[in-house]
């Protein structure tokens, strides 16, 4: 499905973008997002983590589950097959025991991501100004330091330069103290996905991307929220 | 946006500011009352066009014939003020509209900011199908000094470069009021009150190609039309520099601005976001803005951050250097050559540097000879910083003499020297040499003229 397809769906069902649902709206407008599978089954787990590759980590799909680890949804370092297919089972059966009711369409598949530095960014809609993309260091740093910057759609290549630029934490991304400096070319990609999409798809109203993974290697996105 | 509103484009305000005939519907004979100060000033200004005082119940106000209404007029008329209560006024715009008013300036209050939005409806109402363009209402007017047009208080008559357009009738006046006391004058000021048509960004895109205007000085408490101030912002940030300080940045601000002019205000952020995305820029206060506008009306950006600091004064040089390093511009030692060359230059008490301490015997001249010697051998010095910290004579046309012969930004400072300075300060202002009464104002226009990055 297209993006405008995935967006009607959940539109019609009364909710928000699911995980992997997200993931395919974001990759139609070249952001960076990990390989993943949905796995409906134990035996399909096994399969498509195998097909991942090891270690993955898996997460609970499911339209009724706010909080993924609060209620046994995220099972991280899988290491085999079987581990996979037991992985399967155990999130089915705490999501089932902590959220009652919960509709569980499946279990995501990743690859477990390592190194590098985490960002975040975002898309939210201004009542004046419109489609505004956010950016900043994740973790503490947007918790505690609110080191965050914004920038109006249409933000083009050369404002999401700057965008990344402008944050206190810049030098980190850099490459501080002789580190290798991150790919800020990928990371430029996500901010200009997310200002195309925010144009393009009025229905979003906000996207959270927390945590992006930068790194030498390009930016993924570790986890996406799209609110309609 | 506000309800019910659709971005549209920006007004053809000529015929506001440039009306070649006004009517004061209010005006009154009491010296108590504001219709009677708005006609006074309008008249002392020496307006030139014809002024028709309305009031149905006097032959004649200030020397000018009255008429009961505007009907009775029986002239075209341009403009109108409005002083009447509130509730007439929509019966004055529509009364407006069938006599083919262009614009009214509606200083009445009563309406959206009291919770009366019906009041105001009906006058937006009368008028859109009059054609008539409205200032406010809840405002403190206009005044455009090219056309001698002052449709507000206080009087001030001295024209400059600087435009003002305030969501605060009250910063308005302040800024009009210091920039006439300092000699630098006015291109134009709006205080926009309830701003229920003509808004801040009509009207930064008149100033904008106004010519007499040099820079733009906002002050906003949240925006009318976002997507219009975007499309205005883009033509004029490349023009003219505009500053914009916005009242309400944290939450009690944003509440208290909430309910002084109804203003919907979204994120501090993405406000300077959207500023900095059409090359506004953002000041924290009034002082800020005043400063900022004045220092960019009388000087070009130039790119770099390289600062050299004269004074007079040891004290105010070392507070200036301080706060030019915080605020990222460098204060680079001299060269060699720099330092050699002043040496030959200068008296040998002089303490050579950065600042360059001319100690508190130093005549005018001495700034200039040294300003001179540096734009020889320091050529990498972007912007120069003149501190006269005593009663220093002539200043002003070494200042003159500096800039006549030196293709570098320059701001000024004076500081405690009495009666010498307040001849000097006001000279200098007027002359558009941007002089400030403290290093740390210099100081912050220095920044605002020095963009930092090198092309």
């Amino acid at each position: 499905m297209n993006p405008q397809e995935l967006l009607a769906r959940a539109k019609e069902e009364g909710r928000s973008l699911l995980e992997p649902e997200a993931y395919a709206v974001l990759a139609a407008y070249g952001i960076p997002v990990l390989d993943y599978r949905l796995a409906t089954s134990p035996e399909e787990a096994s399969r498509m983590a195998e097909e991942i590759g090891f270690p993955a980590a898996m997460k609970v799909v499911s339209p009724d589950v706010i909080h993924k680890s609060d209620s046994g949804g995220v099972k991280l370092g899988i290491g085999s097959p079987a581990a996979a297919a037991e992985a399967f089972a155990e999130i089915n059966d705490a999501v089932a025991e902590s959220v009652e009711d919960a509709r569980i369409e499946g279990v995501l598949i990743v690859p477990m991501a390592a190194g590098g530095i985490e960002v975040i960014a975002g898309m939210v809609r201004d009542p004046q100004f419109g489609p505004a993309v956010m950016f900043g260091l994740g973790g503490i740093f947007v918790e505690i330091l609110k080191d965050v910057a914004f920038e109006i759609a249409p933000v083009s290549r050369e404002e999401a330069g700057r965008l990344i630029k402008s944050i206190k934490g810049y030098p980190l991304l850099a490459g501080a103290r002789g580190s290798k400096p991150c790919d800020l070319e990928s990371l430029g990609s996500v901010i200009t996905g997310l200002s195309r999409l925010a144009l393009e798809l009025d229905e979003v109203k906000e996207i959270d991307l927390n945590p992006v993974l930068a790194s030498p290697d390009g930016a993924r996105v570790l986890d996406a929220r799209i609110l309609l | 946006m506000e309800a019910g509103k659709t971005s549209d484009k920006p007004r053809d305000l000529d015929l506001l500011f440039n009306a070649r005939s006004v009517a004061v519907v209010g005006a009154s004979a009491n010296p108590e009352k504001l219709g009677y100060e708005i006609l006074n000033n309008l008249i002392n200004m020496g307006y030139s066009g014809p002024i028709y005082p309305i009031n149905p119940k006097a032959d004649e106000i200030l020397g000018l014939k009255a008429y009961p209404s505007l009907s009775d007029v029986g002239q075209p008329i341009d403009l109108i003020g409005v002083i009447v209560p509130g509730k007439f006024a929509p019966g004055v715009i529509e009364e407006a509209g069938k006599l083919g008013v262009k614009n009214a300036v509606v200083i009445s209050g009563g309406f959206r900011e009291i919770g009366n939005d019906e009041l105001e409806a009906a006058m937006v109402a009368a008028a859109e199908a009059g054609g008539v363009g409205i200032i406010g209402p809840n405002c403190q007017g206009i005044n455009y000094p090219a056309n001698k047009l002052c449709l507000s208080w206080p009087l001030i008559k001295r024209k400059g470069g600087l435009a003002l357009i305030c969501q605060s009738g009250t910063i308005a006046a302040a800024l009009g009021d210091r920039a006439d006391k300092e000699g630098i004058g006015i291109a134009g000021l709006v205080a926009l009150g309830n701003r229920c048509d003509i808004d801040e960004s009509d009207l930064i895109e008149f100033f904008g190609a106004d010519p007499n205007t040099d820079a733009i000085a906002v002050y906003l408490e949240g925006i009318r039309d976002g997507e219009k101030f975007m499309e205005v912002g883009k033509r004029v940030g490349k023009l003219k520099p505009v500053l914009v300080l916005k009242g309400g940045r944290t939450e009690r601000g944003r509440k208290a601005a909430e309910s002084h002019t109804k203003s919907i205000a979204g994120r501090g952020e993405i406000f300077d976001a959207a500023l900095r995305k059409v090359g506004f820029e953002k000041v924290e206060s009034i002082d800020e803005l005043y400063d900022c506008a004045k220092a960019l009306s009388a000087e070009k950006k130039r790119p770099g951050k390289r600062v050299q600091v004269l004074t007079s004064s040891g004290g105010s040089g070392i507070v200036a250097v301080d706060i030019l390093e915080e605020l990222g511009l460098d204060v680079a030692p001299l060269s060699e050559a720099g330092r050699k060359r002043l040496a030959e230059t200068l008296p040998s008490h002089c303490v050579i540097g950065n600042p360059l301490d001319l100690t508190g015997d130093t005549p005018a001249e001495r700034y200039q000879e040294a300003v001179l010697a540096l734009a020889e051998t320091e050529p990498g010095i972007d912007l120069y910083l003149l501190i006269f910290g005593d009663p220093i004579p002539r200043a002003t046309e070494n200042c003159r003499e500096i800039k006549a012969a030196v293709d570098r930004p320059l701001v000024a400072c004076y500081i405690g020297g009495g009666e010498v300075e307040e001849v000097e300060f006001k000279k200098m202002n007027s002359l558009k040499i941007p002089t400030f009464p403290t290093p740390e104002r210099a100081a912050r226009a220095a920044r605002s003229i020095l963009t930092g990055r090198k092309e």
